[in-house]
């Protein structure tokens, strides 16, 4: 459960609405967060606000915005997106997906095809395990200690992208998302000493 | 399934047990007998289509209910809202916070954790309370405030320039990190919880118990939110372009 992958759906239909979501619920680790059905208004700042990782499109669900949408959604670096494609999709409107889900595959192909888009990068296959590195250690001590990020990196004369990357992780394989869980976790297993943070 | 008034509201019950504490929180209480949903709404006088709507929202997760926001007040929604914070705070919590007292007097090796625990939860829910809190002197007077001056509209001088400084959307953002610190708590107990002495039976059963209330109790604030996300701010935001619409 550690690693997530939030994953936004905008499809009016509901038959392939349930599709989806069904998928989505075989895969560990991808937790469907909302559904849209196309036609709100403000839907990209509605969806970008909530920093998902994946989006899965149905550019039918979008109509005649969808080019707009698309075009800034294509934007957002950090956002993966998914289309899904009817056999007589346009050209113009399939290519703008890198990974596409084509309502003629059977559901093994399917469920290839979301987990590739959804766990290619750091977050799902490679999802590290097993106990802290030293390296880690040391950052979550500072952590702990109530530092900020920039401060830790400062401290450790590390990068503030490799401490952000360090506590991810930390994240990650212990299972603790705040800084006083973390605290807690550090006191319980002798990592600092209490009057380290009081 | 879609909830509606024609059923029967004890076999509503036995498809879904986890409508419970929302027939509680209407004042009903169990023992209501045969009737349909309808019947005993119109027996103890509560608002069909907004039971409805919660009953809906609370057992699919689908459920939008959009058609029926209109046909009841906001200080229906309000009403409950508050109920339902009153039993987090008032018996959900307090029962936590024995289990996790009990675990401390039952251990044996480990009172030092369990202090930590300890310490943990009782900042999640000072974080909690300071977010009901907020919801209850902030939001909700606001609420009821743009209600009566749209029930009064016709009356210029109710009109209160102020209520159009405030928009629901900008406090409905907050949940987030007390919903992480509820997650860490979990955690740490499945995973970091040390060993007792393998004899130590009663332990063992009190912290199942105490994780399970721990499942419980989020599951409950996650509906809990639906509910403010899905028909209170939607209500308000309705009642806020009418009222803009009167200036």
């Amino acid at each position: 459960m550690e690693a997530v992958v939030n994953i936004y759906i905008v499809e009016k239909n509901f038959l392939l609405r349930s599709g989806l979501e069904g998928l989505i619920s075989e895969i560990p680790g991808l937790i469907l967060k909302e559904v849209f059905e196309g036609i709100e208004k403000n839907l990209f700042e509605k969806l970008t606000q909530k920093k998902p990782d994946v989006i899965i499109i149905d550019p039918d669900s979008v109509g005649d915005n969808f080019i707009n949408l698309i075009s800034k959604l294509q934007d957002e670096p950090d956002i993966k997106l998914i289309g899904l494609k009817r056999e007589d999709c346009p050209e113009n409107i399939c290519s703008r997906f890198k990974y596409q889900l084509p309502y003629d595959a059977n559901k093994h192909i399917l469920l290839e095809k979301l987990r590739e888009a959804c766990g290619s990068d750091a977050f799902l296959i490679k999802n590290k395990q097993g106990p802290l590195s030293k390296r880690e250690i040391v950052v979550l001590k500072e952590v702990v200690k109530g530092l900020t990020n920039q401060e830790v990196a400062d401290k450790l004369f590390l990068s503030i992208h490799t401490v952000m990357t360090h506590r991810k992780n930390i994240t990650k394989k212990l299972g603790i998302k705040t800084v006083s869980g973390l605290m807690v976790y550090a006191l319980m297993n002798n990592i600092i000493d209490i009057n380290e943070v009081v | 399934m879609l909830i509606v008034g024609e059923m029967k509201l004890a076999e509503v019950i036995h498809h879904d047990y986890n409508l419970v504490p929302v027939i509680n929180r209407f004042d009903i209480p169990l023992g209501f007998g045969d009737g349909t949903i309808k019947q005993i709404c119109a027996q103890r006088n509560v608002n069909l289509e907004f039971f409805l709507s919660i009953l809906n929202t609370f057992h699919d997760e689908q459920y939008f209910p959009k058609d029926y926001l209109k046909s009841f007040p906001a200080s229906l929604i309000i009403n409950y809202l508050h109920k339902a914070h009153t039993y987090y705070l008032d018996e959900k919590i307090p029962q936590i916070k024995s289990m996790i007292s009990k675990l401390f007097d039952l251990s044996e090796g480990n009172k030092k954790t369990l202090n930590l625990l300890s310490n943990f939860f009782n900042d999640y829910c000072k974080e909690f309370e300071l977010h009901v809190a907020r919801e209850e002197k902030e939001v909700y007077p606001y609420v009821l405030k743009l209600e009566e001056a749209l029930d009064n509209s016709e009356n210029q001088t109710m009109l209160d320039k102020d209520l159009l400084n405030y928009s629901i959307r900008t406090y409905e953002q907050d949940h987030e990190d007390v919903e992480e610190k509820l997650f860490d708590m979990k955690s740490l107990i499945i995973k970091y919880l040390p060993p007792e002495n393998a004899n130590n039976n009663i332990f063992e059963e009190v912290s199942y118990a105490l994780l399970r209330e721990l499942f419980v109790l989020e599951k409950e604030l996650k509906e809990h939110s639906r509910i403010e996300d899905l028909i209170l701010v939607p209500k308000v935001e309705g009642m806020e372009e009418q009222f803009k619409s009167n200036f």
